[in-house]
């Protein structure tokens, strides 16, 4: 049996039909049909806007002055990574959407039952495996930021990170933080134990919080900072932040306490580390550092 | 779906002796003879209570809440009082009395409980017929809309008037406390309840719900439960939040006890109910009704329902041991007797989260439903919405931490938990992949049902990527407690859950009234809410971004903005609300009268006539197939066949 065909006219394109169409035969195929671009289209619009819909997002984050921390430009990184990462998944569902409302599949309108009926696609096999390999990845691709993340903030929040891998490599001021109703108070231990209603901190000196509370739950957030934990009646949680920006900031409870929760806030002041010295005297503290 | 008529052979039960005439002390009992018998035992109680404190402690005492001794076991021993009062003023306990005299129930008995030939009169009593009970939750449903709503009205105009405070603070905080919980209450009967009860026993083949009496006594369970839930602004108020978090819940006055009073009875209601749906529709289901042909609604309230039954109980426990440390001296959650707040957290949660999922799961299957009927299309991927369905009912056990990422309990237990939260995106697509599919090349009807559709998944996307940020520790550390969240679970559990409810109410309304919903009136009253409902939580997302924290009634000015926006959304929401309600209770009593099917479903509760006859059926039905049976041929296919066709008729020339 002779392989060349002989009675067969060549093929004038370069890839000829066969049996079983490949991949991106089929793909091109798909591409032709009327509605494939405009969703795709849709997809990349919608995805663009969603994108810079997160600028937005972080600029009202930083409206109020931050971001203060590190902890704080980390979480600002990881916004921005979550959103790029569910844009597209979002463009799509969107698209199709907005497609579907807008009838661009057609639609039946009025009292009247429709008449005809729609392709009968009890499923797609690529389509399903396709999306759930998609999600699936994006997921685990969330999942693994998010742990890296989180050991990142952990690490410098709880003063874990090396001495000599710190700003400035100074060494972290202990502060006791006590939430009451409605006030909260801060305490120096290594500075004689100066008691304040206000947070004082140099810039670029790594604080540990050792948060309680005297009463009912509390939570202590430093806004700008990003950095919140629980204040616990009868345990002693523990936080912690390098604060990179002078200025004032705000120190909101985030868990309803009572009466006057709207109430139990105050300033975090972040200042030199002359005036911080300065303030210390002031307050009738000692430098024992 | 094809039903063939085949009719069974009736056999022959053999009766009991008829006592007395069918019904017999039910005839006394309806509403009314349960409030009196209710506000009588409870005041009894009451007092006997208080003679019995006053005994033992001589009186005149003082707690360190500056209650008179002796107030909290009172208010307690009254709120029992009124649950056992109000229950045996319906008639609840006159079957199991009758077992005991040893006068089992007859058919005629039965069939009068089942309000058969009673008119209206069996909407007040102690009825066990599934669409008599289904109607009762409707309108259940309906008034902790009301109620709750009305507050959320309340709370925004706190927050809109930036300058004043209208209300004193412990009154605010009631009133965020009470508007929490009345609206989860409210959403968790809101599908289950009404749809859950009427249509599924119907969608499934069955001539009522597998234990019927069972059903009477968790809506009555449920109606009983409100007044001390109410009551409690009355009392003090419960000025903690929805959450009411220990200790903070332990100082707050005797309106507490409401509170907890109410869960418990509420807990024992959701877990009758979920036994009911769960046997009714593994037990019940018509000849030929597989597993593979059950309609994907019955999946979604199974799905719901078992996570009510095996999760309820711990917000119970929760409360229970809440309710003990306050009236009996124990001390469960108080730090400074070796209790731990923490206990309390993660009780409470481990409801709390899968409760999210006991609301949406129903609404987004009942959107599924509609899905095929108004696109004439199979629902795309069944299984694979069945795998979703169930994938998050087993997720849903294991990402209740997430609440607690700040509250310092167990740091290291963030990392795995930030994994599974995360992880219940997946399932999640699923259920988004197989809308999308459906939605995919049809050619919608655009009537309200399938307008909820679009509104949901909209809503649903947003909820999703804000889910996403709060599921993220890092991120979760800035947002937690802030407006944000606020915002975020009010896109699911409104934006998906309520708007979905809406649609499925609207789908159903003609199957359980017998009358059209007003088309024109309704999708006003739809749109105009859904509207008002972007503008009210967008502005509420800029809110938390800014970091406002939640459940404050004052705050710094930067915030001010969002806020004024904020709350005319909320009017907004509440005026579109009223049209729609106005709508229902125009439509009920004078609205088009509507055919058996009116949308031309499949499924077996639009082959029964309209109104549904007495047993749902004259003659049982035989299932053949699955209720997505939709649609033609796709053409695309046709022409890729023709093609294939086409090139192996080419290639066989070549080859030979």
């Amino acid at each position: 049996m002779s392989t060349v065909d002989e009675r067969t006219p060549e093929a004038e394109e370069p890839e000829s039909p066969t049996n079983r169409p490949p991949g991106m035969h089929l793909a091109t195929r798909w591409m032709e049909r009327p509605y494939a671009r405009r969703i795709i289209l849709l997809t990349v619009i919608i995805s663009a806007v969603i994108i810079a819909l997160t600028f937005v997002m972080v600029a009202f984050m930083n409206l109020s002055g931050g971001p203060a921390s590190d902890i704080q430009g980390e979480i600002e990184k990881t916004m921005y990574v979550l959103t790029f990462t569910s844009a597209p998944l979002m463009g799509f569902t969107l698209a199709i959407l907005t497609y579907s409302w807008w009838g661009g599949w057609g639609k039946v309108k009025g009292p009247e039952e429709p008449t005809e009926e729609g392709p009968a696609i009890r499923t797609n096999g690529v389509a399903v495996v396709a999306w759930i390999t998609v999600c699936s990845l994006l997921a685990a691709f969330l999942v693994i930021w998010g742990l890296v993340e989180l050991a990142t903030i952990t690490a410098s929040s709880y003063g874990s990170v090396p001495a000599n891998q710190q700003p400035n490599a100074a060494k972290a001021i202990d502060i006791n933080v006590t939430g009451q109703q409605w006030v909260w108070s801060f305490q120096y231990p290594d500075q004689g134990k100066i008691t304040s209603s206000e947070l004082v901190v140099p810039i670029n000196v790594p604080l540990y919080f050792n948060v309680t509370s005297l009463d009912v739950v509390h939570s202590f957030w430093v806004v700008e900072a990003g950095v919140k934990i629980d204040a616990n009646p009868g345990a002693i949680t523990n936080t912690g932040f390098t604060p990179n920006k002078l200025g004032t900031f705000n120190i909101r409870c985030a868990e309803l306490c009572g009466l006057h929760h709207a109430y139990m806030e105050t300033n975090l002041r972040v200042v030199t580390q002359e005036q911080f010295d300065s303030w210390v005297r002031e307050m009738g503290g000692a430098k024992t550092s | 779906m094809s039903a063939t008529a085949v009719i069974h052979e009736q056999k022959h039960v053999p009766q009991p002796r008829q006592v007395g005439k069918p019904g017999g002390f039910l005839h006394r009992t309806n509403f009314t003879t349960a409030v009196i018998s209710g506000i009588v035992l409870a005041a009894i109680f009451y007092f006997i209570t208080g003679a019995i404190v006053q005994k033992v402690t001589g009186g005149g005492q003082q707690n360190n809440l500056s209650l008179p001794d002796g107030l909290q076991q009172q208010i307690t021993m009254m709120y029992i009082g009124w649950i056992i009062g109000f229950m045996a003023g319906i008639g609840a306990f006159a079957g199991p009395i009758r077992w005991m005299l040893g006068h089992d129930l007859t058919h005629a008995d039965a069939e009068y409980m089942a309000g058969k030939d009673m008119g209206r009169k069996k909407f007040w009593k102690y009825t066990t017929d599934h669409k008599v009970v289904g109607i009762q939750y409707l309108i259940v449903a309906l008034i902790l809309f009301g109620l709750g709503g009305l507050l959320a009205m309340l709370i925004r105009t706190e927050l809109g008037v930036t300058w004043a405070e209208v209300f004193n603070p412990n009154f605010y905080n009631s009133l965020i406390g009470t508007h929490g919980i009345v609206m989860i209450i409210a959403m968790i009967i809101a599908v289950t309840g009404p749809l859950g009860n009427f249509i599924v026993p119907i969608m499934c083949g069955a001539r009522d719900m597998a234990f019927p009496r069972l059903n009477a006594l968790s809506l009555w369970l449920l109606v009983a439960a409100i007044p001390p839930l109410v009551s409690n602004l009355l009392m003090g108020g419960i000025r903690d939040g929805w959450t009411v978090y220990q200790p903070l819940a332990d100082q707050a006055p005797v309106g507490m006890i409401g509170y907890q009073i109410t869960i418990i009875v509420f807990a024992f209601s959701t877990g009758i109910a979920s036994v009911n749906l769960i046997t009714t529709v593994v037990t019940m289901r018509a000849r030929g009704m597989t597993w593979s042909r059950v309609p994907i609604f019955v999946y979604g309230v199974v799905g719901s329902s078992i996570m009510g039954l095996i999760w309820f109980p711990m917000f119970q426990y929760s409360q229970i041991l809440a309710l003990s440390d306050r009236v009996l001296q124990t001390s469960f959650y108080t730090p400074a007797s070796g209790g731990s707040v923490w206990l309390y957290e993660n009780l409470f949660w481990l409801l709390g989260h899968p409760e999210v999922y006991v609301i949406v799961i129903p609404a987004t299957a009942a959107l599924l439903e509609i899905m095929p009927v108004f696109l004439r299309k199979p629902l795309f991927s069944y299984k694979l919405a069945i795998a979703g369905i169930f994938g998050i009912v087993g997720l849903s056990a294991v990402v209740w931490v997430h609440h607690m990422y700040m509250t310092g309990w167990a740091p290291s237990s963030n990392y795995p938990f930030m994994m599974s939260t995360e992880m219940i995106s997946i399932p999640f697509s699923f259920l988004l992949l197989v809308m999308l599919g459906t939605m995919w090349r049809g050619k919608p009807w655009m009537k309200l049902p399938m307008m909820a559709v679009y509104a949901v998944i909209w809503n649903k996307v947003i909820g999703g990527i804000t889910g996403v940020y709060l599921s993220d520790t890092p991120v979760d550390q800035y947002m937690h407690g802030s407006m944000f969240v606020v915002a975020h679970f009010h896109f699911m559990l409104m934006g998906a859950g309520l708007f979905g409810a809406m649609g499925a109410i609207a789908y159903w309304f003609p199957k359980m009234t017998n009358r059209y919903l007003d088309e024109l009136v309704a999708s006003i009253g739809f749109w105009t809410a859904f509207v008002g409902f972007q503008i009210t939580f967008f502005a509420m997302f800029v809110a938390g971004l800014q970091g406002m924290p939640r459940r404050v009634l004052q705050f710094d000015q930067a915030f001010n903005m969002a806020n004024w926006i904020s709350t005319v959304g909320a009017y907004v929401i509440g005026i579109g609300m009223l049209i729609f309600l106005y709508a229902m209770i125009t439509s009920w009593r004078s609205g088009k009268l509507a055919p058996g099917n009116p949308w031309g479903a499949h499924t077996l509760e639009a082959q029964t006539e309209t109104p549904v006859p007495h047993e749902n059926f004259p003659v049982l039905p035989v299932v053949t197939s699955d209720p997505y049976d939709f649609g033609v041929p796709d053409p695309y296919e046709m022409l890729d066949d023709a093609e294939l066709e086409a090139n192996e008729g080419v290639s066989k020339v070549g080859a030979s």
